[in-house]
């Protein structure tokens, strides 16, 4: 290494450094779940496929509350307006929306192929005479000069069911004054949905912005207040959250390090150079992912900076042990063997994880390894040479006697801490405490009380719940809403038993055309019903000849095509049916979501099968934690090989069970008693406390090889604490700081990794040396 | 031109008094707190051979109640109360509407409250006003202002002695029209 000039290896290192920086750049971020899908599931992909565009992920909830019921009213109302005008939405729904005319038109002449529940026996003279009596009673009410218009050609009234049929949807709300209400008349309800994806976050922000100002017109000079929910606006909250939140974090994170490095070391230069590592590592780990994988997820990236919180502690090895009397280089060799002790057991941590069925956590073992080994490249090549041959920190491990007092072995207290630790662990394995967090919503940035805001909106407003829904696949439009029929009848049978409340899709909005056709075939003939209404109509003082129109319509419709999904294209009820219906990549999707869900499996369980067509039902938090716990067993399941990787390669560079104790039993020890602390502080385990305790386990791994670093002097042992103390020292300020957060996933990394390394610190720095010098 | 304006000259005395009378009429209504009677209405329309004969129970409380209960031959109840509107059927159950919502029903429940409010103002903001007669018997020609309410409203006519309604008649376009006649219960 001596022969190679200092101006290459810094040329190199840019190089390297500036194209990573170029691939990453030109890597796509991709922000959703699919990291903890394993490959080839398909309940899976329908899952995600559901998330990112499915229609329930479209729908925004608003409740106006405050003030009075007039005036909530009258904001909805004059709400509803402005919002209807704008092409961000594609629905607005606050009970009084009223189809325009042509399609009120379109609708009612495709009414007798159309209205549900329509059969032969409506025409028959019995209950012909019940309807004409009730449109008699009607035309006494002063409400009649509304209604009459359609007297004479709908009798029966089948211009009503549709428009009731359209206007409530799955479960329509309770209406007071005309429009949706909560049940308590607390809070007005509308529901919007959106043209764009509920994961379309700047489509999102924007239809939440439109809102945000049709709300402040219309509410101006009324003390009503605004409540808005759905996955979209929860989404650009979180992001806000985030953002806002990690932000200040990480300003002040970074300066405290800093602050940290300069008041050690009191020196800038240990800043820059200490920063060069990290950031080797993040660029060429980004790269090493973008160029494997094409795309990175943005919680890899999260995941990813956490793990490589450890290459922080790398330039500081450096900084503590530098003696005046040795060249830098000399200082780096000979602390050669251990740190790439430390790197090769973090990186061996991780090459289980590659191979995995899952693409998440692939991306997070190539881009620790890759980052971790750029990271040490850096500090033992690089480094050395951007500095004096002779440089130390201007203010040099100040060490007084308090190290050496700190450094006695107290073998008895050791003795103490390891029982302590098996004594921990075997309460915690007895008591038996729920350990994991399979609910990704608990690791929801968003605040929860906006979680339930959006439950008691879910539930005021009927909106199908994220929750459940049915899938149905076919090759055609037709097909699809046959089969959405079948199901949808099946799941009638289930809703009269009580298993759910109601269910929507396609079909009844738009029956299949076979459905139309059957209904057709079943429409009484000319002179059946002339016959019939001129039975019903004796004795009822309408004027002969009145309902002509009526027996028109029903020959005209007997012979009409059947309306289908494209004839419906660019009105407001193809919208409706577009979202519940429509073609994939695949062929054609029929989507049937449940509300009130009382029992998943029995429902899912005697779903008809469909031929030529899949039917699946979907359990969006059922499937989503499923997948999430999946990861978690791969990702355990890769760490204990990982972990056996570790024993191994340290007993190879220590060539002593001995030393492999010392090394690595103090961070056991650590990662038990951080473990039972988090327990005890009531948290359960999340992906974020896992992958905090892979961290744990690299940097606590590091301090057991540091701490009972082969011939040392005692000297060396001062600058390693001192070391050990900056590095743990930062760490504890850093991950503090996030554990003061309020977002759950800052909170985890935070506490676990506080916890962690402090544990870490203290079990290396009592148990390391008397376990190395019992051998002695 | 000049026999319009002629016209209008030697209508205007006239106007001034039909106005006078107008005011009158509105004021001697206005003083009215409460008042309850029976009514019959008989709708003439194209759909039936005979006319559809209702009958029930008025009752009115100033400013805004007002009460429409047909008892026979089914019984329905219209209760209207500031800008609520509560309709209770046997087949549809109760349902509740904010007027404000709806403006075509609007004109229909001011007709009878703000003639009977003598709120002159809420009148004219739904109607043009035509006044006949003296204010111990008076009819009131009331013909919708906004176009919309044109299409299925061509005049309501309210006739009335001193402050109180006696009949109200309403004229659709298509022909159709019904007659109530109130008869007042004697107060209590």
């Amino acid at each position: 290494m001596r022969s190679v000039p200092r101006w290459l290896i810094q040329t190199l290192w840019l190089v390297v450094a500036l194209g990573c920086g170029w691939i990453v750049l030109a890597t796509p971020i991709a922000a959703d779940l699919a990291l903890f899908v394993p490959r080839a599931d398909p309940v899976a992909e329908l899952l995600l496929e559901q998330l990112r565009n499915g229609p329930t992920t479209r729908l925004i909830l608003i409740g106006l509350d405050g003030d009075s019921e007039t005036a909530r009213a009258a904001a909805s109302r004059r709400m509803a307006e402005r919002l209807r005008g704008n092409a961000l939405f594609a629905r607005v729904a606050n009970g009084a929306d009223m189809l325009p005319d042509a399609e009120l038109r379109a609708l009612f002449a495709h009414r007798y192929l159309l209205s549900p529940g329509l059969t032969p026996e409506r025409f028959t003279v019995e209950r012909l005479r019940t309807a004409l009596q009730a449109r008699l009673a009607e035309l006494q009410s002063p409400l009649a000069v509304f209604q009459k218009r359609w007297l004479a050609s709908d009798p029966t009234g089948e211009l009503m069911h549709l428009l009731r049929l359209w206007q409530g949807g799955i479960r329509e709300p309770t209406k007071r004054l005309g429009v949706w209400f909560s049940p308590d008349g607390a809070r007005a309800l509308l529901l919007v949905e959106t043209r764009s994806s509920g994961y379309d976050l700047i489509a999102q922000r924007q239809a939440v912005t439109a809102i945000r100002d049709a709300f402040a017109d219309v509410s101006q000079g009324t003390a009503v207040r605004l409540a808005m929910s759905g996955p979209g606006v929860l989404a650009t909250l979180a992001e806000d959250q985030v953002r806002a939140s990690a932000e200040w974090l990480s300003v002040l994170a970074f300066g405290a390090v800093v602050l940290i490095l300069l008041l050690v070391y009191r020196s800038t230069r240990t800043v820059w150079l200490g920063a060069l590592p990290m950031l080797a590592a993040l660029l060429v780990g980004a790269a090493a992912v973008g160029l494997i994988f094409g795309k990175i997820y943005l919680i890899t990236f999260a995941f990813s900076m956490t793990l490589l919180g450890e290459t922080l502690d790398y330039p500081t090895y450096v900084f503590s042990h530098r003696r005046a009397a040795e060249s830098v280089a000399e200082t780096v060799r000979q602390l050669w063997p251990t740190l790439r002790l430390c790197v090769a057991t973090t990186m061996l941590g991780c090459l289980a994880m590659l191979d995995s069925d899952f693409a998440g956590l692939s991306q997070l073992g190539v881009f620790t390894m890759a980052g971790i080994a750029a990271a040490v490249a850096t500090t033992r090549w690089l480094l050395p040479t951007l500095v004096a041959t002779h440089w130390t920190p201007p203010q040099p491990a100040a060490i007084g006697p308090w190290a050496d007092a700190l450094l006695r072995p107290r073998p008895r207290l050791a003795l103490v801490l390891g029982s302590g630790g098996f004594v921990v662990l075997a309460a915690v394995l007895i008591k038996a405490p729920p350990l994991w967090e399979n609910d990704l919503a608990a690791l929801s940035p968003v605040p929860r009380e906006l979680v339930r805001l959006d439950q008691e909106l879910r539930n005021a407003s009927g909106a199908p719940e994220i929750g459940h829904l049915i899938i149905v696949t076919a090759p055609d439009a037709e097909t699809a809403l046959r089969h959405s029929e079948t199901v949808g009848a099946y799941l009638a049978r289930r809703q009269a038993e009580g298993l759910l409340a109601a269910y929507d899709g396609a079909m009844r909005y738009l029956p299949s055309a076979q459905s139309q056709q059957r209904r057709q075939a079943e429409l009484p003939d000319a002179a059946t019903l002339a016959a019939n209404l001129k039975l019903a109509l004796e004795g009822l003082p309408f004027k002969p000849g009145l309902f002509a129109p009526f027996l028109d319509a029903i020959a005209a419709a007997r012979t009409a095509a059947p309306l289908r999904p494209v004839d419906l294209s660019a009105t407001l009820l193809g919208v409706r049916v577009g979202t519940l219906l429509f073609a994939g990549e695949r062929g054609w999707t029929a989507l049937l979501p449940l509300s009130g869900v009382r029992d998943a499996r029995a429902v899912a369980a005697e779903l008809p099968p469909l031929e030529n067509g899949q039917v699946y039902y979907l359990d969006l938090r059922a499937e989503t934690n499923r997948l999430v716990a999946g990861f978690r067993e791969a990702a355990l399941q890769r760490l204990a090989w990982g972990v056996a990787l570790i024993v191994a390669v340290v007993w190879v560079g220590l060539r002593s069970w001995r030393r492999v104790a010392a090394a690595l039993l103090p961070v056991l020890l650590a990662l038990i008693f951080t473990v039972a602390a988090l327990l005890a502080l009531g948290e359960r385990l999340s992906l974020f406390h896992l992958v905090s305790l892979l961290l744990v386990l690299g940097v606590g791994v590091d301090y057991g090889l540091f701490f009972s670093r082969p011939g040392a002097d005692a000297d060396l042992r001062r600058r390693t604490l001192h070391a050990l103390l900056v590095c743990c020292g930062s760490a504890l300020t850093v991950f503090g700081m996030l554990s003061i957060s309020a977002l759950p996933a800052l909170r985890a990394i935070g506490l676990t990794v506080g916890l962690g390394v402090a544990a870490s610190f203290i079990a290396a720095l009592v148990a390391a040396r008397p376990l190395l010098t019992r051998m002695s | 031109m000049r026999r319009w304006s002629g016209w209008l000259l030697a209508c205007w005395p006239l106007l001034g008094l039909a106005d006078d009378s107008l005011a009158e009429v509105m004021r001697r209504l206005a003083a009215v707190p409460a008042v309850e009677g029976t009514f019959r209405e008989e709708k003439t329309l194209a759909a039936l051979e005979q006319p559809l004969v209702a009958t029930g129970m008025l009752s009115y409380r100033a400013p805004s109640f007002l009460r429409k209960r047909t008892l026979a031959p089914q019984p329905e109840d219209y209760e209207a109360d500031g800008d609520w509107l509560t309709v209770e059927t046997p087949t549809t159950g109760r349902k509740q509407f904010d007027l404000n919502g709806y403006p075509q029903l609007r004109p229909l429940v001011e007709a009878i409250r703000a003639t009977q409010a003598g709120d002159r103002a809420t009148l004219e903001r739904y109607y043009r006003l035509e006044f006949e007669g003296t204010p111990a018997a008076w009819s009131l020609r009331l013909m919708p202002v906004a176009p919309e309410a044109a299409n299925y409203l061509s005049a309501i006519i309210v006739r009335g002695q001193d402050g109180r309604i006696a009949s109200m008649e309403t004229l659709e376009p298509d022909g159709d029209r019904s007659l109530m006649t109130i008869r007042l219960a004697s107060p209590p």
